[in-house]
């Protein structure tokens, strides 16, 4: 159901905080027109303002916003750091692969992130840990997270 | 025997209402049927669920703090990608409230 999602990746990227890591998931969002420039400042908003909940598992977190904030398409982008950063989670610090997502509204992404669980629960963070550019990046997240994602191996 | 026949209300929260919580509605639904019990389950932001009834809240512990009293069971996780962890701590509450 739906449309496939706009996808963008880096890896390995350095940053000296958790609102860079942020922005840096959501900037090939940004470049690809999947969101408009304020859409980063809106993620690292709503950390600010509920605490980093998008902190999902271990060494992974999930950046987005509202629709409203920014998006024009339904996306998704992840960064993996260099070295790991602290978002200030008790449990699932620190953190070395970031997830951004921006959904038109607030149905279109349900599919897109029902894939991305399946596949984290499958080993798709480690499998980004070891991508050795970004374009293997980006193909992991976009087998990961097209239409019958899981098969494609 | 079975407390009722109504499914379970259950919220999922987090900070927004459709990111986290919805990867959590997925993983409560999927749980939930593995134990056999009937549930609505419905994604919600933090301070919306403040004013919601429910059976069962499932959140990260930022939020389930907040939320502690607003139903007779609140489950906390940590790990979104551990679902036998969610399984164990549902069943378990489940049972003490003889909902299971």
């Amino acid at each position: 159901m739906g449309a496939q999602p706009i996808t963008g990746a880096r890896s390995a990227v350095r940053v000296a905080d958790w609102r860079e890591a942020v922005r840096a998931a959501c900037a090939p969002l940004v470049e690809q027109g999947a969101a408009t420039a304020t859409y980063p400042e809106r993620c690292v908003a709503m950390v600010e303002e509920h605490g980093p909940y998008i902190v999902l598992a271990p060494g992974i977190a999930l950046a987005h916003a509202r629709p409203e904030d920014g998006v024009e398409a339904l996306g998704v982008a992840v960064v993996t750091l260099a070295e790991p950063i602290a978002f200030g989670h008790d449990d699932n610090d620190p953190v070395d692969v970031v997830f951004a997502f921006g959904s038109p509204d607030a149905r279109q992404h349900v599919g897109l992130l029902g894939s991305l669980a399946a596949a984290l629960e499958g080993g798709l963070a480690d499998r980004l840990r070891a991508a050795p550019d970004d374009q293997a990046a980006r193909g992991l997240l976009v087998e990961a997270t097209s239409e019958g994602g899981d098969v494609g191996a | 025997m079975s407390a009722s026949d109504e499914p379970l209300r259950i919220l999922s929260v987090c900070g927004v209402g459709m990111g986290s919580s919805l990867m959590l509605r997925m993983n409560v639904e999927e749980v939930l049927k593995r134990l056999g019990v009937r549930a609505r389950v419905e994604a919600t932001d933090v301070s919306s669920a403040r004013s919601m009834q429910a059976d069962v809240i499932v959140g990260q512990g930022l939020h389930t703090g907040e939320l502690q009293g607003l139903a007779p069971v609140v489950v906390t996780i940590t790990n979104f990608m551990d679902k036998d962890a969610l399984q164990r701590q549902l069943e378990e509450a489940l049972h003490e409230q003889g909902w299971l």
